[in-house]
């Protein structure tokens, strides 16, 4: 398992790409995460998005439903 | 770190929120949760969100009053307009949740306190956003900053719901959010 989380590839999505996502999951159904600091997050995120800034995210995963597709900024 | 960790779809935004060409919402992450505390019932919820959505409708109706231009003031009564809608939906699911028959009117009268929709003041979104309010192009993108911060704290607040019930209701009331943005930006690429 320790290997997989240094290879297992993690895709990318452009902004259309991920609005398409919401509208074809649900918007319920999609997590957007914001990793960025709380400044930035405040200066402008993407609405509903949760903030969990990268240096917590190790310890804070739990908050998040792994069943759910994920987009990370 | 989250793809071996039980998360199969994870997914980067290239590009990141900047290349995010859609609506963005601002403030710190309590912003306007002291509407939402976490603890209220569903019914509760509802009729907090009627509150948002009454204090919305009267700052459209206020802005009509302040710009002189017709076109100006026909597209501030649209917008005050489909607040009704929002309410009526709300007061639906309220009639629903409760088997309560109040009207419209009724149910203003007893229940409702106005509030601005989104968590911020009417002088704060003119004072961030500094719309040219004679120019239809303007007030739809305030409308639609008003709307998107409006999603954003339905959202949060669904996410510190302790009760399930409450948070269908909060994701309820976000959808309506997200189907007025799409609505609104139609509105703007018809223009």
């Amino acid at each position: 398992m320790i290997w997989k989380q240094f290879f297992t590839p993690v895709s990318s999505l452009n902004g259309s790409e991920a609005k398409k996502l919401t509208a074809e999951e649900g918007a319920d159904n999609v997590t957007f995460l914001d990793v960025r600091q709380p400044r930035e997050y405040e200066a402008s995120h993407i609405p509903g998005a949760k903030l969990i800034p990268m240096g917590q995210l190790d310890s804070r995963l739990a908050e998040l439903d792994p069943s759910k597709p994920v987009v990370v900024y | 770190m989250m793809a071996g960790k039980g998360f199969d779809k994870v997914y980067n935004l290239s590009g990141g929120i900047k290349a995010w060409n859609n609506e963005v919402a601002i403030g710190p992450q309590d912003i306007g949760l002291e509407l939402f505390t976490g603890q209220e019932s569903a019914e509760e919820t509802i009729i907090i969100g009627f509150g948002l959505e009454h204090g919305l409708r009267e700052f459209y109706l206020d802005m009509k009053e302040r710009v002189s231009s017709s076109k100006a003031q026909t597209l501030f009564n649209k917008l005050a307009d489909i607040e009704i809608l929002h309410q009526q939906h709300l007061l639906e699911m309220y009639q629903q949740l409760t088997g309560s028959h109040d009207s419209m009117e009724d149910f203003k009268a007893r229940k409702v306190q106005p509030s601005m929709e989104g968590g911020l003041t009417t002088e704060q979104y003119l004072n961030i956003y500094r719309p040219d309010l004679e120019s239809e192009q303007d007030i739809l993108s305030l409308a639609m900053a008003i709307e998107a911060q409006a999603l954003d704290l339905y959202q949060r607040a669904a996410d510190r719901a302790e009760q399930e019930s409450t948070k269908n209701a909060l994701q309820q009331i976000a959808n309506e959010e997200r189907a007025h943005i799409a609505r609104l930006a139609k509105y703007i690429d018809e223009m």
